[in-house]
Order: structure tokens, then sequence, then C-alpha cells
């Protein structure tokens, strides 16, 4: 039987400033994941590892973890990936509560600024929407807000601005594309949401478990929705001519 | 986090760090922006160079497509500018205390992005025009050359790199939220999605372009100077 050397960041700010690493070695059997390994420590080893996790099939993203330095889901990263040394820390750009669990709340904050689902006046619920106008907005519905897009951002990692972040960007696309939504989000981006500190580095689409193309799909699209109405003269002279709303 | 807010006094902070990523960057291009037009190149033998095609005075406005272009932003900002220059957290290259103001002053340029794209879709033509006259350019004979289908192939990248443009994606479909409300729903949904696998590409035809564009260069250069490495494949009367 093979064995990993798991070293786990250790922290508890409530209690104590400090921080430390401490090792564990895991035996290690085919098909474990590094969440199995970090079960095998709190039930084996160390009882007082602070972890958050759910469902263990990479499906409510609550595992979420820099593994080897790299913004990913615990029970989606094999230990064999993982290699015989795992570091696991919690994920940098957000408070730690204890251990591996950090503090999301900034998130849900950052939600509820983002104005609802608005559907179209002359929409009848049930609304009935062809398949041919659901499809970009869907893709983004496959986001299981495990906030890894969140971590790897730099704007947000390091530079503490003020941009809602991948995630959130991702879910006013998801609303902004919808075919029966009225509502044009777009502008809080640009002036609330700060989009424009976005530099489009792809690091939150390279690191997103569910494979939503995040800079493709949701922040050019976004980008380009802010270029029509603030940096496009010409094309918002032709639109006026033409009365066609944005 | 974002407690604390450190944005930058200056529209372009990173002109002000230590960079020698930058600075030779910069330097690499008023070089070769030297070479292009103390060394223009005149048609031979009825190939035009793609850069003086069809007049060197285009190139700052392509330089600009190329610069604002979302590929080439992305490589920038990670491999100049450091921000940041990987994903994971060792390699990052990224610090906590560096002024940043992202693309909200200096950079915003960027979103002029489109108007750019307007002059290369008109360009375009010109590339397939010297295609065109590099077949005929012996009057009365068809003649298929190394040469032409160096250009074809140039023109036809540059047009993969054109339309698979994310502003290009944006004007012609993207900026639709309901098909089934326009005219000809499934061409105009069929037209994006192909556009869009296009696009997942665009940053692959970014760069094989630009280098083709330079080998193209070269090879014309090269012709001039006398190195025999054109090939007639047939030349036929017509």
């Amino acid at each position: 039987m093979n064995e990993a050397k798991v070293s786990i960041m250790r922290s508890e700010p409530a209690v104590s400033s400090e921080v430390k690493f401490e090792e564990f070695k895991v035996p290690v059997v085919e098909g474990m994941v590094v969440l199995d390994a970090v079960h095998y420590i709190q039930n084996n080893i160390d009882t007082t590892i602070g972890v958050r996790w759910n469902c263990k099939a990479a499906r409510c993203g609550s595992c979420a973890a820099e593994i080897n330095g790299s913004p990913r889901l615990m029970c989606k990263t094999r230990m064999e990936d993982a290699g015989p040394e795992v570091q696991i820390k919690p994920m940098r750009a957000f408070p730690v509560v204890k251990d591996l669990v950090t503090d999301l709340s900034h998130g849900y904050e950052v939600a509820k600024k983002i104005p609802p689902f608005t559907p179209r006046p002359e929409m009848k619920s049930p609304y009935k929407i062809q398949q041919i106008d659901i499809t970009r907005s869907k893709e983004f519905r496959l986001c299981i807000e495990c906030f890894l897009c969140m971590d790897v951002c730099h704007v947000i990692r390091e530079h503490h601005s003020d941009y809602f972040g991948p995630k959130h960007v991702v879910k006013i696309a998801a609303l902004d594309l919808h075919p029966a939504d009225s509502v044009d989000r777009s502008e809080l981006l640009h002036n609330e949401g700060g989009l424009g500190y976005c530099d489009i580095t792809k690091c939150c689409q390279e690191v997103c478990p569910e494979g939503i193309r995040i800079t493709d799909n949701a922040i050019i699209p976004e980008k380009e929705r802010i270029v029509d109405h603030v940096y496009d003269p010409i094309g918002r002279l032709i639109r006026a001519a033409r009365r066609r709303k944005w | 986090m974002m407690s604390s807010k450190k944005q930058s006094r200056f529209a372009f902070p990173e002109l002000f760090e230590f960079n020698w990523r930058l600075w030779s960057f910069v330097l690499l291009l008023l070089m070769s922006g030297a070479v292009l037009f103390l060394n223009p190149v005149s048609p031979y033998l009825g190939y035009t160079d793609p850069f003086y095609s069809p007049t060197v005075l285009v190139i700052p406005v392509v330089a600009l497509f190329r610069i604002t272009c979302y590929a080439y932003r992305k490589d920038y900002y990670r491999h100049v500018f450091k921000h940041p220059l990987a994903c994971k957290a060792d390699i990052r290259g990224e610090k906590e205390n560096r002024p940043y103001s992202g693309e909200r002053s200096f950079f915003a340029l960027n979103n002029f992005h489109r108007y750019f794209l307007y002059v290369g879709v008109a360009l375009l033509p010109f590339f397939y025009y010297d295609f065109y006259i590099s077949l005929v350019y012996y009057s009365g004979y068809f003649t298929l050359r190394l040469g032409s289908i160096i250009l074809l192939a140039n023109a036809l990248l540059l047009t993969l790199w054109t339309v698979s443009c994310h502003a290009f994606r944006h004007l012609t479909g993207g900026h639709i939220e309901c098909y089934s409300c326009k005219v000809a729903p499934n061409f105009r949904k069929k037209f994006y999605l192909g556009q869009s696998f296009l696009n997942a590409f665009h940053e692959d035809f970014a760069f094989i372009s630009l280098a083709f564009v330079i080998a193209v260069d070269i090879y014309i250069r090269a012709l001039i100077v006398g190195l025999p490495i054109d090939y007639t494949f047939f030349k036929v009367l017509i």
C-alpha cells in the first residue's frame, strides 16, 4: 500500500493568530481523492481538522481548497494525480474560519446587489421559451458556486478591488442572456461591479470544475455589452437612429 | 477580503515599475516597426508582402487591432505585466501591494477593439487580391507557385483570426438574447454557433497568423536577395 504525505494548513483566527502546516501520513488506495485523505486524517489521526464538504461528487462546490497551489475541488482531485506529497491550503482570497473552512459570506452580499430575473411584461407564466434561445444561458446554470474562480482571480485575491468577481459575472450573464428577461445588468457591472478591473487572463476559466467558459462566454460578452453602452459612440448613434433598445 | 481598496492613482501604474519584459517588448516593437518602414519591400514577381498590402501606412492600425485583441490582451497582461503570470499560487508573480488599474483607465482604450475590427475586415480582400495577382503575374499564363500558396494560406489564416474575434462574435450574434424573435433565427443561431466554434481557437489563430505574416515577409525578402526557394507547380496558357 502506498503512503502519501498530506500537509494541511492549520489556523483558527478567532482563537490565535498562529498559522502552521501539519503533516500527516495517509495510506493511499486506488481511486482515493484528496477529500478521502482529509477524512482519513479526521477519523483516525486528528479529529479537530476543520473542513467543509457535503456531496463528495463535485456537485455542491463546498470542498474548494488549494491543492499543491492550484485551486481545486478536494473531491475531484485524485491522490495519484496530486503526487506523493500533497499540500492543502484554504482558499486564500477569503478569510479563514478554521483550517480549510473559509468565510464566503461576501459573495452572498454581492449576490444581493444583482437584480433578480425580471420577465418581459408581455410574458405570461408559465413562460414558453424556444430551445434555440435558451442554450447560451443554460451553460451558466452549471455553476456549483464553489468560488474557485473567485479565489484564483488576481483582482480579488491580490488587489482587493470592488470587482464583483467571475462567479457573479456568470450569474449576471445567465440572467442577461436569458431570452425572457427584460433587465440589462451590464451598466451595474460597469459602474458598481468593477468589470473594468478584469483583464481577461482566463484563470477563472482554467480552474472552473464545471468547464464553464467563464471568460469567453460570460465576461467578454458582458464587456462587449459595456462597450455598446459606453465606448462605442458610432454604434450608439446607429442604434438611436434605428430606435432600437440596447 | 475586499476591506481595503488599494486602487491606483495612475492611469498606467505598470509604466513606473522596473519591468524588463515591458521595455524589451517595446524595444522589439520599435525595432520591427523601424525595419518595416525603413526597408520596404516592393512587389516582386507578383508577390506582395502582406505588411505592404495595400500600403505600409495601415500597419499602425493593424498593430492596434492586434494589441487590442482579447487573445493578445490575455497574453501581455500575463507575460509582460504579470497580472498574474500564471494561475497557480507559487508562480503567479503577482504581489498584494502592486498598484493596479485594470482596464478602467489607460487600458480602457482596449474597448475600441471593434473599430479596428472594422478596418481589419476591410483589409482582408486585399490579401486575396494579392493571391490572385501572383497567379496571373506572367501575362497570358496562369501560374501556380509555392509563393502563391503561401500567400493564400496567409490570407486564410488572417481571415480565420479576424472572424473568430470576440468583438465579431458579439456584433454578429452575441448581442442577441432572443433568436426566435429575429428574422431567420436558425441561420443566425447556426452562424453564431459556427463562429463560437472558431472563437474557441482564437488565441491559436492569433499567434499562428502573426507568425505566418512574419514568415511570409521573410520568404519574400529571401526571394528578393536571390534564394532559390520558390517552386513552380505549373504554368499554363490562358
